[in-house]
């Protein structure tokens, strides 16, 4: 398995992406590639470089130098919009699910499907049409009475004007949602990652930490995600619903979809990734294969070693350390 | 077919969260049946007036058409959250109400066609109001003025222009066919000549009136109408799931693509369109405009959207709870007429009401949630 991956195309590759930020240099020349079906796990300390390294990948910020590729082509992010249309998801501790809206709902949001009826374009047309040519005849009429030749040109206008308006102002009102449709592929996308969810109507606030993240997940596939970035995963959870989140982890790798999980977790990381991407100050200081490394080598790498051993002990995990940045 | 039966979700298992916010929404309900229970049995007692009739119910009705309307305004600007309430309805109802009560006379003075006439101030209010809707909604939605400041403003804008329109007076001298839409019934029932549409039948005498049974108002129709339309906006409508995820986190909506911007527009725009409609009702109703006509209403409006179970704070709500709380505040209204007490005394129920309300709504939430 790993051997196969080493030979497969990268996905994504990141070519000595670099930001400044005012005379603070946040990352520093970083390579990175990601290659299908593999975990990847950024560690590195606060400050270190991580999330901006990540906003560029994923298009909220654009780069000062360097290059990333897509699908072996030359790409570039003008904002967060480009980067998902291209299939590179991030998923947020915040999640960005609106929590008074059912599990269809969230997965859909923003992409509602809708009953096939008649376009948003021709509906408004239509409305602005019927609407605006009765009132457009009545006030052209009106100003003949009152105002003369040039009454009547002005309500020509004002009529046509108000229906034009009137028609974005209801224009909407055909578009209706489907929400048997999207409770069924909802249903399909949760069964496809084995997510587990008591009942997809009730409102996502009722869930828990790790249910939500699974719904933030499975929008993600659903939306045909080819590369998925995490933040910090499994920061608010209990630990069995750590366990679930990092299975589906695993999951979404089986299916082809390669995941980077940035975390502060040493764990966590051991737990899912096979390849562990080590960044401090800015610069990529290490890249190790999962199973040929230790938890005391990354942490080492992600402190600087000389600090570790003027410390004279080794955290298993960064957390405790956090206070250093 | 097989892709069928896995696309078939699980409705049916409602888990007990659900089951307690049914409860949570059916209890206004309740409320309201024994709000006229106690008025009927009072009313029987002290003052000998049967309270359970149809003539009530019409009266009712009558009385929550303003507050509905207003009411249903307000609860698409509660539940697009984010501090959402609109100050301005009441007054941008009364501009309606001026601006269309202008046109009328001016046409009425001119001797032009009744329907013309009608059709011409109709839309000229109503149509006005999309200003001040438009511009709140800019304000709210671009330059991220917080609603309350920038509707509290408008509104003020709007009654002061509505106070130079009509010079700060009523602008009465309206035709008298004005007050036949907004007085009349859709159906009159005159026992054993059977039913007529919008009119008195021309063959009954002076004598025969009080034996024929209007039913239906026109104003009771319409605000029917309305209210429907606005119920599919809302629940069916992409606009309308739109609009409850931005209640819900406007930030994930924006993520997620959602036009933020222009779907809060158009609701502001759309709130003040209902109050323009409430605005050309009041009209005909009293055959006259003025600067003031919604003044009361504002916040029966915002207590109607409360004690119906929307939330104060966005994403949750619902146009029957509207309907409902408008119908508990009409009732109070009425019903203190029927009984002869002080009118002054709906304020001090309202208020009562509207806390009771709020506290029944947040215990439910907390034992959802728990």
């Amino acid at each position: 398995m790993k051997e196969n991956q080493v030979n497969m195309e990268p996905i994504l590759r990141a070519v000595n992406l670099t930001k400044h930020f005012g005379g603070l240099v946040a990352v520093d020349n970083v390579s990175f590639d990601v290659r299908p079906g593999e975990v990847i796990g950024l560690v590195g300390d606060n400050g270190a470089g991580k999330s901006t390294f990540i906003k560029m990948i994923s298009g909220v910020y654009q780069p000062d130098g360097g290059e990333i590729y897509f699908d072996g082509k030359k790409v570039s992010f003008i904002d967060p919009r480009d980067a998902r249309d291209l299939g590179i998801e991030t998923i947020y501790q915040d999640l960005a699910l609106a929590e008074n809206l059912d599990v269809g709902s969230n997965i859909f949001l923003g992409r509602e499907m809708k009953k096939r009826f008649i376009s948003e374009k021709l509906s408004r047309t239509i409305i602005s049409l019927a609407l605006g040519l009765p009132l457009s005849a009545l006030l052209a009429w009106l100003g003949l009475q009152f105002f003369k030749i040039p009454g009547l040109a002005v309500g020509l206008v004002f009529g046509l004007a108000a229906g034009f308006v009137l028609g974005w102002l209801l224009g909407p009102i055909t578009q209706i949602v489907d929400r048997r449709t999207m409770m069924g592929e909802s249903t399909k996308a949760l069964k496809r990652l084995d997510i587990e969810i008591p009942s997809l109507t009730q409102q996502v606030r009722n869930l828990s930490g790790g249910q939500r993240q699974s719904v933030a997940i499975a929008r993600s596939i659903y939306w045909n995600a080819k590369v998925m970035i995490m933040d910090e995963p499994t920061a608010a959870l209990g630990v069995s619903e750590q366990r679930k989140v990092l299975t589906l982890v695993r999951t979404l790798a089986d299916h082809g979809v390669p995941v980077i999980i940035i975390s502060h977790n040493m764990q966590d990381v051991f737990a899912v990734a096979d390849r562990i991407v080590i960044m401090r100050r800015g610069k990529k200081v290490g890249e190790e294969l999962a199973a040929e490394t230790t938890p005391d080598k990354i942490v080492s790498l992600m402190v600087g070693a000389e600090t570790v051993h003027k410390m004279g002990v080794i955290p298993t995990s960064i957390e405790g350390n956090s206070a250093a940045a | 077919m097989t892709e069928m039966e896995i696309s078939t979700p699980k409705i049916s298992k409602k888990t007990r969260a659900e089951r307690l916010s049914t409860i949570r929404q059916i209890w206004p309900w309740f409320f309201l049946i024994l709000m006229v229970i106690v008025f009927a049995i009072i009313s029987k007692t002290q003052n000998n007036v049967t309270f359970i009739s149809y003539r009530s119910v019409q009266g009712i009705l009558v009385y929550a058409t303003q507050i509905l309307l207003i009411g249903l305004a307000e609860t698409i600007i509660i539940i697009s959250g984010n501090g959402g309430v609109d100050l301005s309805v009441h007054y941008t109802l009364g501009i309606a109400a001026v601006i269309a009560a202008f046109i009328m006379r001016a046409m009425y003075a001119a001797n032009l066609p009744p329907v013309l006439t009608i059709a011409a101030g109709f839309s000229g209010g109503i149509l006005f109001t999309i200003v001040p809707g438009w511009i709140n909604g800019t304000l709210v939605a671009k330059v991220k003025v917080p609603p309350f400041i920038s509707t509290l403003g408008m509104g003020y804008v709007m009654y002061g222009v509505a106070l130079l329109i009509s010079r700060g007076q009523a602008i009465s001298d309206q035709p008298s066919y004005l007050g036949q839409i907004g007085n009349g019934n859709l159906l009159y029932y005159w026992p054993k000549h059977g039913f007529s549409w919008l009119k008195i039948p021309a063959a009954a005498s002076q004598a025969d009136l009080q034996h024929i049974i209007p039913l239906v108002p026109n104003i009771v129709a319409i605000t029917l109408v309305i209210t429907i339309l606005v119920w599919f906006i809302l629940s069916k409508t992409q606009f309308g799931q739109h609009i409850y995820a931005i209640g819900g986190n406007i930030q994930a909506s924006i993520r997620s693509g959602i036009p933020v911007a222009s779907t809060l527009t158009r609701a502001y725009t759309l709130a003040a369109v209902l109050a323009g409609i409430a605005g050309v009702i009041w009209t005909s109703r009293f055959t006259s405009g003025a600067s003031n006509a919604g003044e009361p209403t504002l916040l029966f409006a915002i207590a109607a959207v409360v004690i119906g179970g929307t939330s104060m704070f966005g994403g949750e709500g619902r146009v029957i709870g509207t309907v409902i709380g408008a119908l508990i505040i009409a009732t109070i209204q009425y019903g203190l007429v029927v009984l002869g007490q002080q009118p002054y005394w709906q304020y001090v129920t309202v208020g009562v009401v509207v806390i009771i309300a709020v506290i029944v709504d947040q215990l439910g939430r907390k034992m959802e949630h728990s």
